[in-house]
Formats: structure tokens, sequence, C-alpha cells
């Protein structure tokens, strides 16, 4: 492995067993051969196994952070516990250079009856540090987690965000060579979970490599130059960030239109449709020129094209459309009876969404799109967060809105007299 | 930052069939010096943990020894069950027995709960399981500690002094341990693997104790003694408890095949115990 290389994994899987009998006799088999100093010949699926991790290889240099990205089940916790060596590939190998830490569930050695001050030292020793090092940072501990008066309190007294910041703040005490990061970040309120960030880029600056677990794309984006992207179990897509952070929500957005046509076509089969039902049939995001596109730039015009199908007559319809980014809504779009829409649907038709100006900060937003009756929640149909749009580059993703602004230079003596001015004032 | 003591770790499927058998016990003998710390601390988390919510506290450890002796008292003056010819008093010398055999006992089924009760833990933290084996059975130790305060109590009430073997009690203690954890060690990964074990387990622990001569003395004829002749856990607890009672061991050759049989299982356990924990861990 050559010098700065942290990680290396080449062609990993790991086989699990569907069935829990199946699980139990499998696994005395292999530890039988494993005894018998037999190939235990784990790169062979027996029936009713599968591989849950499938021929995954990728390298990471020292200071890089790298993304894991997938839908639930696509193997990214269990790639994470063997790169802990938690569990060992089926085929494959993983090299890995230091000591690694992780914070796969934060906490996860607490017991509830003893006091907190206990609880450091009996989770360090876990988390692998020795007395000596456990004392020296002690203090440092307990200032991060905030506990407080708590710190003599049993933990089973604690709230769970108390819980999981004296667990988050033991865990990033060991000065790991690799953090593994699992989904931790998502409890906590938002001020520790921005200073849990704050230490990771602190880490990341030494130069500890950071591998991320997050469902949050946006967290993703921000933390991570590279992201992998897992798709029951194998490697779809892996590079930069940006781009494979759209290519999963694109392939999230199909994969969600297919199961809903799916279900609709089951629907359409078993309970004919009652009167007056709709749906919306699709939607289509356009630029200034009319041209369909998925990417924008901040401040651009965008077009929101919603086609439907009334099966029956909808009277006084609402159309709405609605823009989310880490699970908070942006911006809403509903139509009114100021809008010059019909009154009534018949039969299939569209109506269009125009945006002159789209003020958003850089992101991916998930767009969904509603049809009602009279009132926005009387649904006819919901389309809820199927859609996504991209807004503008990463660089500049800060801040909750992106108002419209320029920046100038002012001249060197008309600074200067305002200064005095505002002295004098 | 480059530091010169970071190590490469490779993970890969059949690792010590490619290392070879010997690294085993190099690697064993490292993880145990490296942990001792730990071990320490999964001791007293246990140790603070079950005392914490109890209202007797430490005197359970009295307590149970004491109705066991009892309850073999009133059968003997009752003549249901015989303990045969004993020259110390009988509580005495109950006692002293039990004291040896809650070790193994105790021992025993806290070793093999223990991987199961980290349960969670094991999947989330990559550290030494053999760690958290050893710990659990600190905790029948420390009732052995008050047990044996129990026993020289039990001396001074009777005015009797315990003979100068009583000195060679850390020692005749080693090999009682090495069996418990050798087997502790085995019956955890069964116990994680198949469920059964435990419960297995905890019904062999309470037979056994009226398969061996504790709470009374070797029987002359019989069945029962045949077993008893083949039965390890009866020398190491007889032979201990022979040497704080009398001063000499009794029946040395059995003592000593015993205490040899007791290595053989402990490094039998470690080994296994090293070469299979991660595939436990899997079916955990």
């Amino acid at each position: 492995m050559e010098g700065d290389t942290v990680i290396k994994a080449e062609h990993v899987s790991k086989k699990y067993s569907r069935f829990l009998k199946k699980s139990m006799l499998y696994g005395i088999e292999d530890i039988g051969r494993n005894l018998l100093g037999m190939r235990s010949r784990s790169g062979v699926l027996r029936p009713g196994e599968f591989w849950s991790v499938d021929d995954v290889s990728f390298e990471v240099k020292r200071g890089e952070t790298l993304g894991l990205i997938g839908p639930n089940g696509s193997g990214k916790t269990t790639l994470l516990k063997m790169l802990n060596g938690i569990f060992w590939p089926d085929r494959g190998r993983i090299m890995v250079r230091g000591r690694v830490g992780a914070l796969i569930a934060v906490g996860a050695g607490f017991h509830p009856l003893l006091t907190g001050r206990e609880n450091i030292y009996v989770n360090g020793a876990i988390l692998g540090m020795g007395r000596r090092e456990i004392g020296r940072k002690f203090d440092s501990i307990v200032e991060f987690a905030a506990i407080g008066d708590f710190l003599d309190t049993p933990v089973k007294h604690y709230s769970s965000g108390m819980f999981v910041r004296l667990g988050f703040s033991v865990a990033v005490h060991c000065e790991p060579d690799v953090l593994l990061v699992d989904e931790v970040l998502a409890v906590g309120d938002t001020g520790f979970q921005s200073k849990c960030y704050r230490r990771i880029a602190e880490l990341m600056e030494k130069g500890v490599v950071i591998i991320l677990v997050a469902h949050n794309m946006e967290t993703i984006r921000h933390m991570c130059r590279k992201a992998l992207f897992l798709w029951k179990g194998q490697v779809r897509d892996m590079g930069d960030s940006d781009g494979v952070v759209l290519h999963y929500l694109r392939l999230l957005q199909e994969e969600q239109i297919r199961k809903a046509q799916a279900e609709k076509g089951e629907q359409s089969r078993t309970a004919p449709e009652r009167g007056g039902g709709g749906r919306i049939t699709g939607i289509e995001f356009l630029d200034g020129q009319g041209n369909r596109a998925d990417a924008f730039a901040t401040g651009s015009p965008l077009r929101v094209r919603m086609e439907y199908e009334a099966s029956g007559e909808i009277e006084h319809p609402v159309f709405a459309i609605h823009l989310y980014a880490g699970g908070a809504l942006y911006a809403s779009f509903i139509s009114d009876s100021r809008s010059p829409l019909p009154e009534r649907l018949q039969g299939r038709g569209a109506v269009e969404l125009s945006i002159p100006q789209l003020h958003l900060p850089a992101g991916v937003y998930a767009v969904s799109a509603v049809l009602s009756r009279e009132v926005e929640y009387n649904h006819i149909d919901w389309h809820n967060q199927e859609y996504f749009l991209q807004v503008g580059r990463k660089e500049n993703s800060i801040g909750l809105v992106a108002l419209p602004h320029r920046w100038s230079p002012v001249a060197a003596q008309a600074a200067l007299k305002a200064k005095r001015t505002g002295e004098a004032g | 930052m480059k530091r010169a003591d970071e190590t490469v770790t490779t993970y890969e499927p059949d690792n010590s069939l490619r290392k070879g058998y010997l690294s085993v016990f190099g690697e064993i003998v490292t993880e145990l010096r490296e942990n001792r710390w730990l071990m320490y601390q999964l001791f007293r988390r246990d140790f603070l943990a079950l005392y914490k919510q109890s209202l007797l506290g430490a005197l359970w450890a009295f307590i149970a020894p004491l109705a066991g002796m009892a309850l073999f008292l009133l059968l003997n003056r009752s003549g249901i069950f015989l303990v045969g010819e004993i020259e110390a008093p009988y509580p005495l010398y109950a006692v002293l027995g039990l004291s040896f055999w809650q070790l193994f006992a105790t021992g025993i089924v806290a070793g093999s709960n223990s991987l199961v009760k980290a349960g969670s833990m094991i999947l989330q933290i990559n550290f030494s399981r053999k760690s958290l084996v050893l710990a659990s059975s600190g905790q029948a130790a420390v009732s052995f500690l008050i047990q044996f305060a129990l026993v020289l109590a039990l001396f001074a009430l009777y005015g009797i002094a315990p003979g100068i073997g009583i000195l060679a009690v850390p020692l005749a203690v080693i090999p009682i341990m090495l069996l418990t954890l050798g087997m502790g060690f085995i019956s955890a990964l069964l116990n994680a693997l198949v469920r059964d074990t435990g419960t297995v387990l905890s019904m062999l622990v309470t037979f056994l104790m009226f398969l061996t001569p504790v709470l009374y003395t070797k029987p002359k004829d019989g069945l029962l003694l045949r077993i008893t002749e083949y039965n390890p856990l009866y020398y190491l607890v007889s032979g201990a408890r022979d040497l704080v009672l009398t001063g000499a061991l009794a029946e040395q050759e059995g003592y000593f095949l015993s205490a040899l049989f007791s290595v053989g299982v402990f490094l039998a356990g470690l080994v296994v115990f090293h070469l299979t924990e991660t595939r436990i861990t899997e079916r955990i």
C-alpha cells in the first residue's frame, strides 16, 4: 500500500443469510472449518444466502473524506462494519492504516445505571483509550458534551440529547486516523450538530480520513469531496460528490416513479377510480428557453409544467408545488382563485408554474406536486418529494435563501468620508 | 500528519489460515496485554451496576452459601440425605467447599452470557471480545473473596485454627479459574450461536453441583464413586478445601492431573475463541 493511502478495499464482498436457522447452521459449519484449518469457502453462496456487499473496491488517501450513499439495505453499514474490522469480508481484502474510530452508534457501551463519569471511563476503554489518555482528556470530554451538573447522575436519567452528546464526545476524543460516521449526527439539537461538524472539520484538517454515511445529501455535498454510491451491494457510481449525489437522486426518482406506476396499475385493475378523481401524470422542469433541464443556476428562471388527467370532473382544482431540502420546506407555490386557471378540469391537460428568478441557495431540492380540490390539503393526487432539482454549484451554498445582490468596490476617499461622518454622529 | 506507530491492518477471509497457526498465540498474548485496563473497566462496570439498584447488595454473596448449607444440614438431620463422615464442623466444611464451587458455577454462567449480554455493543464497536469474557469472571472472584471472609468468620466462631495450607489458597484457586475461563470461552461462543446453550448450562451447573461432592463427602462405592473419580471439579474443589482444613492434599495425583486438564481446557478455549470470534459476531 502506498504511503498516503489510508484505506484500500479490493473486491470486498460480504454475504448474509436470509433465515436465522440456516444462519445458525452455516455459522457452525464455518467455525468448524476455521478450527480444523480448512478453507471456509466463504466466496461461495449457499442456499438462502445473498451478497449484502458485492465486489466493492475503492481507495481513500490521507485527509480525504468519502461519503457513502445509497438507499436502505444497500450495504452501507455492512461496509462500514467491515472497515472497522467487526465483520471480516467473505471475499476480497481490506487494508487500513492506523487506528480506526467509529461513530456507528454513539453510547453503545453505556450502562444505564452508571453515572456519566463512570461511563466515560468504561466507554473510553472500549473505544481503545488508555487510562492516562482518558485522564488527560476527561475535562475536555465533559466540556464538549455540555452535560453540566449531570456528570454524576446515572445516564438512564439523561435526556436522549445528553446521552448522544456524551457518547459522541467520548468517541471524537479518541484521536483516530480513520473515523467512520454512520448517521449519528441526525440526532441532537442543531447547536450540537454544528459543533460536531466543526469537530469533524478539525479532524479532517489534521489529516484524519472520514467515511460518512448519511441520507441527507446536503451533508454529503458539504462534507465530502468524493462519494461512493452503493446500490444493492454494488458500486453504482464513485467520484466527485456533486455528480454522484445527483446520479443517486435521479435513480431514486426513477425507482419511485416505477413503484408509483406499478401501484397505480394495481389500483386501476382492482378498484375503478371514483367519480371526480384524477391524477398527476408528470412533472417537467423547463429553463428560460423552454428546454427540459434539471439543473439551474441560482437566480435563473424556472418553469414547472404539471400534467394531469381527470377521470371525472374536478371542480375548483388547486395545484401546488413544494420545494424541500434537508427535510425543510423551502418554498411553496399554491394556486388560488386569483390564478388564471380553469374552474373545472376534464380529461387531460397541463398547467405551468413560472418562477422568474430562482433565488434559492445551491443544493438539491426534492419537489412535491399536489393536485387538490378546493383547498390544498384536500388531495386528489400527491407526489411527495418524488422529483429532484439541482440549483447552482456547491461552492456558494451557505444560508437559507439566496437574495439577489451584487458586490462592488467603493472609491477610497468616499469610504473614508463615510467613516468620518459615522464617527461624528 | 504522519505517525511512526501506524500499522496496517488487513482483513480478509481465512486470515489465520494465511498467517499460520503459530502466530495465533502471539496475537492472543498481545491482545490480552494491551487490554488489561479495558478488562478492569468492564469488570468495574459490571460490579458497580450489579449492586447499584440492589437493596442487600454484596450481602447476597453471604446469603446464597448459607442457604445452601442450611438446606443440606436439614436434609442430613432428617436422614434423607447423608453427607458422610466429616471431621470439621459441617457448616465450615460446606461453606468452604461452596466458596470454591461458586467460583466455578457463577464464573461459567457469567462467561457464557458475556457475549450475548453485550449484544449490540459487539456489533457496533470493534474491541477485544476476550476481555469481555475474562472480565465477566471478575464478579465470581469478588463473590469468592466475600465468601472466604465468611469462612474465616466461621473458623473464629468454632474456635478452630485453619491449616497452614490456607496460605496456598491463591494458588489453589488458579486451576479452578482456568477451567472456568476455558469453558467460559467455549460456552460464550456457543451461546452466541445457539441460545439453548445458556439454558442447558444453568441446568448443567445445578446437576453438576449435586454430582460433585461439595456438600457431602466422596462416596464409598457405587456409580457415584466412579463418576467422582473422573470428575476434575471434585479434585480441584476438595483439594483446595483439604488444603485449608488439614494443610495437605489428600489425592495428589488426581489433583495435579486435574490442574493440568484445566490448563489444557483454558488454552483450547482461548484458541478456539480467537479463531472464531469474528464469525460469531456475525451471528449474534
